[in-house]
């Protein structure tokens, strides 16, 4: 079946509805004072990429999500947003004043692991070795061997073990979880521990705060997850009286006595408290590291970028000044080789970009749609293109009814069939190109396709909705073709001068 | 009321100026027949493309090979003493160029530094950057690139392109037919050929905006290709039982009656992206824009030249290899009556063609006995 190009009154209806929805959309739009969702590149900001170092499920990458944005919403900046993108995580803040600030609290990719101190050992970079050889049983920190004094609460001391003293601590990407490690302890150079394998992650940690106990001192206080809480108190009561450090990013940032005071082991029960010779600053390191190091997979910044909000506003002035002076060319362009058909496409494309806004606009405020970047408004000046091409199809059939003697009547409608299948065709191709884009490609290329196949939707529905009953009423007025603007005119009259 | 049909007067080509024919669909270019010329055109952009590509390769951008850039918006200072800036801030053998009027963008590779010192590094050349621009560190954009970042995007790039040329091929072998999807994929292949060979000879730099406008450039270009070949496909669907036109005839027929349409839309696409090139990237020093505008001016150049040049005479020498129109080639030929057909008489006969119900304006003149009408409705 060819598409029935409609009576009059259908037509009327067709064409005043799309203006009247284009213009009310818009008018609403700007009454409430939607705006699009400005990209990093326009409106300033910070973008990361991560990588899991090692493969890593779907599980564990939506986690990595979640906790990345609870440490960027625990910055406080607004519109911040962290998603996953195949295997990667991309963390964008927009319009962030200090970058960097920003970045130090996000870029902090650590997971934490808690594992066995099996012994101490002193200074050494030369050698690497691996595996690493066994501690001497009289360096060993077993419980045996510290012999933990329940009133003071604290252990023997134990030399370190000689045979590590020229090895070379363990590299961040060698150190797993399953593996006997040897790590520097935070803050103290020359204290290294060798460690055994961990066997509890930072996912058992539910809530880790710095506070003052009753005597002043810097304590951090921990609850457990439900599912935490018993796996904590199997490793615990497997080291009672003995070491358990706290590893974040290959450093060890404490390594508690479990505890020290008690004669036996009793559960933590769900909570417990890390206390020590801990400054104000140290209490609050931990404690972060507790809450937000808790990632199940290490990460890597693939590219981590910055725009300074000054250079995004001139970014996004250039792009829409190029916009305007293309679109400006391109209306002018059109007016003088096809004169009052040349008007339809101005007032064609007034609809469409009315719709567009909107549409943009509304989008912004969805969690759905990439933000509006400068991919996307090159995107959009593309498309531009392909949008007067529809007219340009439908004019050039014109044309060719037209000089095979029909009417100006019958030929809008005979015309406008032939033109309705090429551009069908042509915006399929459009169509598909965008939607494989979108699909496939990363980054800055998703903002692009989205925008392209939007306004090449757009295009297809106008070509449908508007400019068929438009040129169709036009052509039926029939008009005058003694106007220098006439459609007759823009159909007929000599091509424009040179 | 009027209800007036305003009814042209038909056309004689010998009324109008070349752009006249030309608006008028009248022209009478040798589109076919003339193939080798443009053939060897394109071959030869491509060939010194590829030995350039061999020779020199690509100048990647910091995205494939990772590395670093700084940007900062400085009015009032010079890229020596940007360079000297960064260059005491620890940067070895930056690479300082100034975009557009005073943005002034610093790259240098400083992945073998470990994470730690990478970061210091960049702040410290921040802070320089800031100081000699006279603005906050805030104001400076920074751009850090792993080294395994570029060839995930080229990847994904290389997956979307082949999909997509499966996809495009499959489309059009059934909308249209299989020699055409064949036709407008060489026709896509010689876009991507001689982009490639362009940025390789003018050594632009390639970033990943540089690979996303290229994607869309065949996409442009093969939107092009489907608008002719929709003409070509409406005219030669009689044209065996006509016997006065060969293939190829009807095909330089089709094309002389869209010309018009391609050159307007190809200006329509280039004018933004001439203004994208020009206004947004050069006068405004967008450098994303620089990046897009770019590959999309030279690759919508070359679309619009393959759409016209190669992929329909492609087409038509291939269904001339068919028998049967071989055999009608041959009827044509061997017409005695037959008058010299000359490719002005023909697009005479097109405009006729394209809308054979009408009636017969024209009392002799063009043969006016072709069949070869296309747009039946019931056909979708």
């Amino acid at each position: 079946m060819p598409p029935q190009v409609g009576s009059r009154r259908s037509l009327i209806v067709s064409l005043v509805l799309t203006v009247a929805i284009a213009f009310g959309s818009l008018a609403a739009t700007l009454s409430l004072g939607w705006g699009p969702k400005l990209g990093l590149d326009l409106a300033g900001g910070l973008s990361v990429v991560y990588k899991p170092t090692t493969q890593a499920s779907l599980a564990d990458m939506q986690e990595v999500v979640t906790i990345l944005t609870n440490r960027v919403d625990g910055l406080g900046v607004s519109g911040a947003t962290v998603n996953l993108q195949g295997t990667e995580v991309v963390v964008s803040v927009p319009g962030v004043k200090d970058a960097r600030q920003v970045l130090a609290a996000v870029g902090q990719t650590a997971q934490l692991l808690f594992r066995p101190v099996l012994c101490e050992a002193g200074v050494g970079t030369k050698l690497v070795k691996t595996p690493l050889p066994a501690c001497a049983p009289q360096y060993q920190d077993t419980e045996a061997n510290l012999n933990v004094n329940t009133t003071t609460g604290n252990p023997v001391n134990i030399a370190p073990d000689p045979a590590f003293t020229d090895i070379a601590s363990t590299k961040p990407a060698k150190d797993l979880a399953q593996d006997t490690v040897l790590l520097p302890l935070l803050g103290q150079p020359g204290v290294r521990y060798v460690l055994g394998k961990s066997e509890l992650t930072g996912h058992s940690i539910k809530k880790a705060i710095a506070q003052q106990d009753q005597a002043g001192a810097w304590v951090v206080n921990y609850t457990l997850t439900s599912t935490g809480s018993p796996l904590w108190d199997k490793v615990a009561a497997e080291n009672f009286h003995q070491l358990l450090a706290i590893e974040l990013d290959g450093v060890v940032q404490s390594a508690p006595l479990i505890q020290p005071n008690q004669a036996s082991f009793t559960s933590f029960d769900g909570q417990g408290q890390i206390s020590g010779s801990f400054t104000e600053a140290s209490a609050k390191t931990l404690a972060l590291a507790m809450n937000f190091g808790a990632l199940p997979v290490r990460l890597q910044a693939l590219t981590t970028v910055t725009v300074s909000p000054t250079l995004g506003h001139s970014a996004l002035v250039a792009g829409l000044g190029a916009g305007l002076a293309g679109l400006a060319l391109v209306l002018l362009y059109t007016i003088l080789y096809y004169r009052a058909l040349g008007l339809v496409i101005v007032f064609g494309l007034a609809v469409t970009a009315s719709l567009l806004w909107a549409i943009i606009s509304a989008l912004g405020h969805t969690a759905f749609a990439p933000s509006f970047d400068l991919a996307g408004v090159t995107g959009l000046i593309v498309s531009i293109g392909i949008t007067v091409d529809s007219y340009i199809v439908y004019f050039e059939r014109l044309k060719d009814e037209a000089r095979a003697g029909r009417s100006v009547r019958s030929s809008v409608d005979r015309g406008f069939r032939s033109a309705w299948r090429t551009v069908l065709a042509a915006d399929t191709v459009s169509l598909l190109a965008a939607v494989l884009l979108y699909i496939i490609a990363v980054g800055d290329v998703k903002g692009f396709a989205f925008f392209l196949g939007l306004s090449t939707l757009m295009d297809v529905f106008i070509t449908w909705y508007f400019t068929r009953p438009l040129v169709v009423l036009l052509g039926r007025r029939g008009s005058s073709s003694t106007s220098k603007l006439s459609m007759a005119a823009g159909l007929h009259a000599g091509a424009p001068s040179e | 009321m009027s209800n007036d049909t305003v009814s042209f007067a038909p056309v004689d080509p010998k009324n109008y100026g070349r752009a006249g024919r030309l608006y008028h669909g009248l022209t009478t270019v040798d589109f076919v027949g003339r193939r080798k010329i443009w053939f060897s055109v394109s071959l030869v952009i491509i060939v010194l493309g590829l030995g350039s590509l061999a020779i020199r390769g690509f100048n990647l951008g910091i995205d494939f090979k990772g590395g670093s850039s700084w940007e900062v918006l400085a009015p009032n200072t010079s890229i020596l003493n940007m360079t000297h800036a960064v260059e005491k801030a620890g940067l070895t053998n930056p690479s300082v160029e100034k975009l557009g009027s005073d943005t002034y963008q610093v790259t240098a590779d400083i992945n073998a530094l470990s994470q730690s010192q990478q970061a210091v590094v960049t702040t410290q050349v921040v802070d320089a950057m800031a100081k000699t621009a006279h603005a906050n560190p805030i104001q400076v954009s920074t751009s850090n690139v792993g080294p395994t970042w570029g060839g995930q995007i080229t990847n994904k790039a290389f997956e979307a392109l082949i999909v997509f040329f499966i996809a495009v091929v499959a489309y059009i072998s059934i909308r249209f037919e299989p020699k055409m999807a064949i036709a407008a994929f060489i026709a896509m292949v010689h876009d991507l050929l001689v982009t490639v060979g362009v940025y390789s000879i003018f050594g632009f730099q390639i970033t990943p905006d540089t690979v996303i406008a290229i994607l869309t450039i065949l996409g442009y270009s093969l939107y092009d290709t489907v608008v002719v070949f929709d003409r070509v496909r409406d005219n030669t669907q009689g044209v065996l039982k006509g016997g006065d036109l060969t293939y190829s005839e009807m095909v330089n027929l089709s094309m002389n009656q869209t010309l018009a349409r391609s050159i307007n839309t190809s200006l329509v696409a280039i004018l933004p992206v001439l203004s994208v090139l020009l206004i947004g990237a050069d006068l405004l020093g967008a450098t994303t824009l620089r990046d897009y505008g770019l590959a999309l001016f030279v690759g919508l150049m070359s679309g619009a030249y393959s759409s016209i040049f190669i992929a329909s005479p492609l087409l038509a020498w291939m269904k001339e290899r068919e028998p049967r129109y071989r055999d009608l080639a041959v009827r044509v030929n061997v017409r005695t009556d037959r008058r010299t057909l000359t490719a002005s008489s023909a697009a005479l006969q097109g405009a006729q063609t394209s809308a054979s119900n009408a009636r017969p304006q024209r009392s002799g003149g063009a043969s006016g006995t072709i069949q070869a009408r296309a747009r039946k409705p019931k056909r979708r």
